[in-house]
């Protein structure tokens, strides 16, 4: 009995010390008040994405634009998921099963049309059968928007793999969501320590911001890779993600908002106000000269006139990611990369 | 005063009983010792370390090396241990293990550089490390080095081909004449950890005595699947993990075994489990007595113990870039390269799981526990 009070009294004081542990709180903070509701926000564009998709197939006249404007949503709430993705989504190859980018090879046109080719109408079972190459956004965004295809005309043989697509799209952010809500779930992992996944809050914040850090990176991979900085400066227009429907820009400004949630949080942590009002500037050089590009990135890219004003973009999120990465990492006292980055 | 070797027998029987000094409650059915865990690590400035650590956290020594060390080769009685470099290292440092001092810096021999494995004899007499031949890049070199143990250094004595390309790490079979090495395929320059050959990979499998003859060479099914780390089973069976270059949504078995008298193949790893591996295995461990291979995948954040015989999974959990993994009495210690290091209990299949008083973070990818 003796035994079991100090069990009680050192639980206690566990909770109390826990309760008042800014790391905590803003963990729990970050879980509750971004992360999640990224996840739901993605889920409940997914179940608008089938519902338009679901609309616009039944209806041989109808106009695509509302299918369009859903897809947009839809991308948009994936982009903007992608600094937030820790834990399940992030995990399986799920999120390959979203969008298959980059394409090198232009593997989803030729992974669609071939399995369009192959089969009648498709069914949900053959979708799910098939390479993530056809079972996301890309593929949805190619028959949508490509030139070559004619969608109108051609009901019969793309619905059945938009509204897969969509459908399949709905059931992972489903599977996804629960695997966040569960009993010991993501969300619980994030809130209660120690846990199977973290040993301490300040472990779970660790993995929030790396989550996070890799997604500001992940933007200057998408920024860079159409400005040819991965193929000797020759540019790659068509390597652009999402330049069929013309939104590069647009997803790269919801994923830095989503990066810049993780920052509101994390903000009160830091001791340095100099690195904070740094690290502020640094979000609003990229937000300022993301909205003030004037075209489509597929197009500026091609146009050497651009070419200092991208330039400048890249640098700027360069640095947003070197603040975070060397200065915030150092003043938090917390650990960025490893082994996971440089493996043997 | 000289170090001899009758004086680090002596303090090899020392630093047993510091061990049990340390005590570790868990494993209270072995004596209460706290085995002694050896590993490479970095510092939050990036600094490298030969470290020593016993279980129950308390720190034997962290010696500073001016490169980044891999795995850590035992000497079976004397109370040394080479940290090997990491590819494409041209230094391994023989430490003393009482007080971490550095006794030797080790040099690769010219043309060669080392890859991150050794393994000494059983007699202690011979060291044997993977290497690459520099003037002609990939091709697997075994160094055979001799511990001079009265002057307490290794000295280069020969060397002979892995029989294969790019080899990574070596093990005794039982018959503790022959080696098991992972010859991962993959051909980089001297000087580089750039990979020359993604579309042309010739992974394979090698047993070969000491001495150099080939005793079997296997591969797998997938050129693109590199076969790296591995361990063997008291009774011979091997495991190995491999590393898959090729497109990041595939799926490809990422473990394999060679039970005795048979033919090298997958071990039965299921699709879900592959898929969160990010085609990206790092330390294999078996423990014999209990039948049981754990293996870690950092890239996946995710720690793994299956059955050895039936392939039935124990445990498939979540760990940050979960590192090093070493077979202690009733499960493994695992360390990590970003979080806390843990011991996991896999005497029954209720696995359990308990955080390790060691320093969080920064640990390589190997540990020796002895």
């Amino acid at each position: 009995m003796r035994a079991l009070s100090v069990l009680v009294s050192v639980s206690l004081s566990v909770l109390l010390v826990a309760c008042s542990n800014p790391r905590q709180e803003v963990t729990v903070q970050l879980a509750n008040d971004v992360l999640l509701p990224a996840h739901q926000q993605w889920r409940d564009s997914n179940a608008a994405l089938v519902d338009a998709v679901e609309t616009y197939c039944a209806a041989p006249q109808a106009s695509v634009d509302d299918l369009e404007t859903a897809f947009y949503q839809a991308q948009s709430r994936w982009s903007h998921l992608q600094p937030l993705m820790v834990g399940p989504l992030s995990e399986g190859n799920r999120s390959w099963q979203v969008q298959f980018w980059p394409d090198k090879r232009n593997m989803v046109v030729r992974q669609t049309e071939s399995l369009l080719d192959e089969t009648d109408s498709l069914t949900r079972e053959q979708l799910e059968k098939a390479s993530v190459v056809v079972q996301g956004l890309t593929a949805f965004e190619y028959v949508l928007f490509d030139q070559s295809v004619a969608l109108a005309q051609s009901h019969d043989r793309y619905c059945p793999l938009l509204t897969g697509i969509a459908r399949h799209q709905l059931a992972l952010s489903e599977s996804v969501l629960a695997l966040w809500n569960e009993p010991g779930g993501m969300l619980a992992q994030l809130r209660d320590f120690p846990n199977e996944r973290y040993a301490t809050a300040e472990e779970g914040l660790a993995a929030i911001l790396r989550t996070q850090i890799t997604g500001v990176d992940v933007l200057k991979k998408k920024l860079g890779t159409p400005m040819g900085r991965l193929n000797q400066g020759v540019v790659q227009p068509y390597q652009a993600e999402a330049w069929r429907s013309r939104q590069s820009i647009e997803n790269l400004q919801a994923s830095l908002q989503g990066a810049q949630a993780v920052w509101e949080r994390v903000r009160s942590l830091v001791s340095d106000a100099a690195l904070v009002k740094d690290i502020d500037q640094a979000y609003a050089d990229v937000a300022n000269q993301l909205a003030a590009l004037p075209a489509p990135l597929m197009e500026l890219v091609q146009a050497p006139a651009n070419s200092e004003t991208l330039t400048t973009l890249y640098a700027a999120l360069d640095n947003l990611e070197n603040r975070q990465q060397t200065e915030l990492a150092r003043n938090l006292n917390i650990q960025i990369g490893f082994n996971a980055n440089d493996g043997d | 005063m000289s170090l001899t070797r009758r004086k680090l027998l002596g303090a090899g029987a020392a630093m047993a009983g510091v061990a049990v000094l340390g005590g570790w409650s868990l494993w209270t059915g072995t004596a209460g010792e706290s085995p002694l865990l050896l590993s490479a690590r970095n510092d939050d400035d990036g600094q490298h370390y030969a470290v020593g650590y016993y279980l129950n956290g308390k720190r034997a020594f962290a010696t500073p090396v001016p490169e980044r060390c891999h795995a850590v080769a035992r000497h079976p009685f004397l109370p040394v241990a080479l940290y090997v470099g990491r590819r494409p290292a041209r230094e391994s440092y023989l430490i003393d293990l009482r007080d971490g001092r550095l006794l030797q810096t080790l040099q690769s021999q010219p043309d060669r550089h080392f890859y991150g494995h050794a393994v000494f004899h059983a007699r202690g007499e011979w060291l044997y490390t993977t290497e690459n031949d520099t003037r002609e890049p990939g091709r697997g070199v075994l160094g055979r080095y001799r511990l001079d143990q009265a002057a307490l250094r290794l000295i280069h004595d020969g060397e002979a081909t892995t029989h294969g390309v790019g080899p990574h790490e070596l093990a005794w079979m039982p018959d503790g004449e022959s080696l098991v090495i992972g010859n991962g395929g993959i051909r980089t320059e001297g000087g580089s950890r750039e990979e020359m050959n993604l579309d042309a990979m010739a992974p394979s499998l090698v047993i070969m005595s000491r001495h150099g003859e080939l005793i079997s060479k296997e591969t797998l099914a997938d050129a693109q699947s590199s076969i790296r780390h591995l361990d063997v089973a008291a009774d011979g069976t091997v495991i190995t993990g491999q590393q898959y270059h090729g497109p990041a949504y595939n799926s490809v078995p990422l473990l394999a075994i060679k039970r005795p008298g048979e033919a090298y193949q997958p071990f039965p790893v299921s699709r879900a489990q592959l898929a969160m591996m990010d085609q990206y295995t790092a330390s294999i461990a078996i423990h014999s007595e209990q039948r049981q291979v754990a293996m870690t995948a950092p890239r996946g954040n995710r720690f793994f113990i299956w059955d050895l015989d039936s392939g039935d999974t124990l445990l498939d959990a979540p760990m940050s870039d979960c590192a090093g993994v070493g077979a202690v009495p009733g499960g493994f210690a695992v360390t990590s390269g970003q979080g806390k290091c843990r011991y996991y209990d896999s005497r029954t299949a209720d696995v359990q799981s308990q955080w390790l008083e060691l320093p969080g973070g920064w640990w390589d990818n190997h540990l020796w526990l002895s």
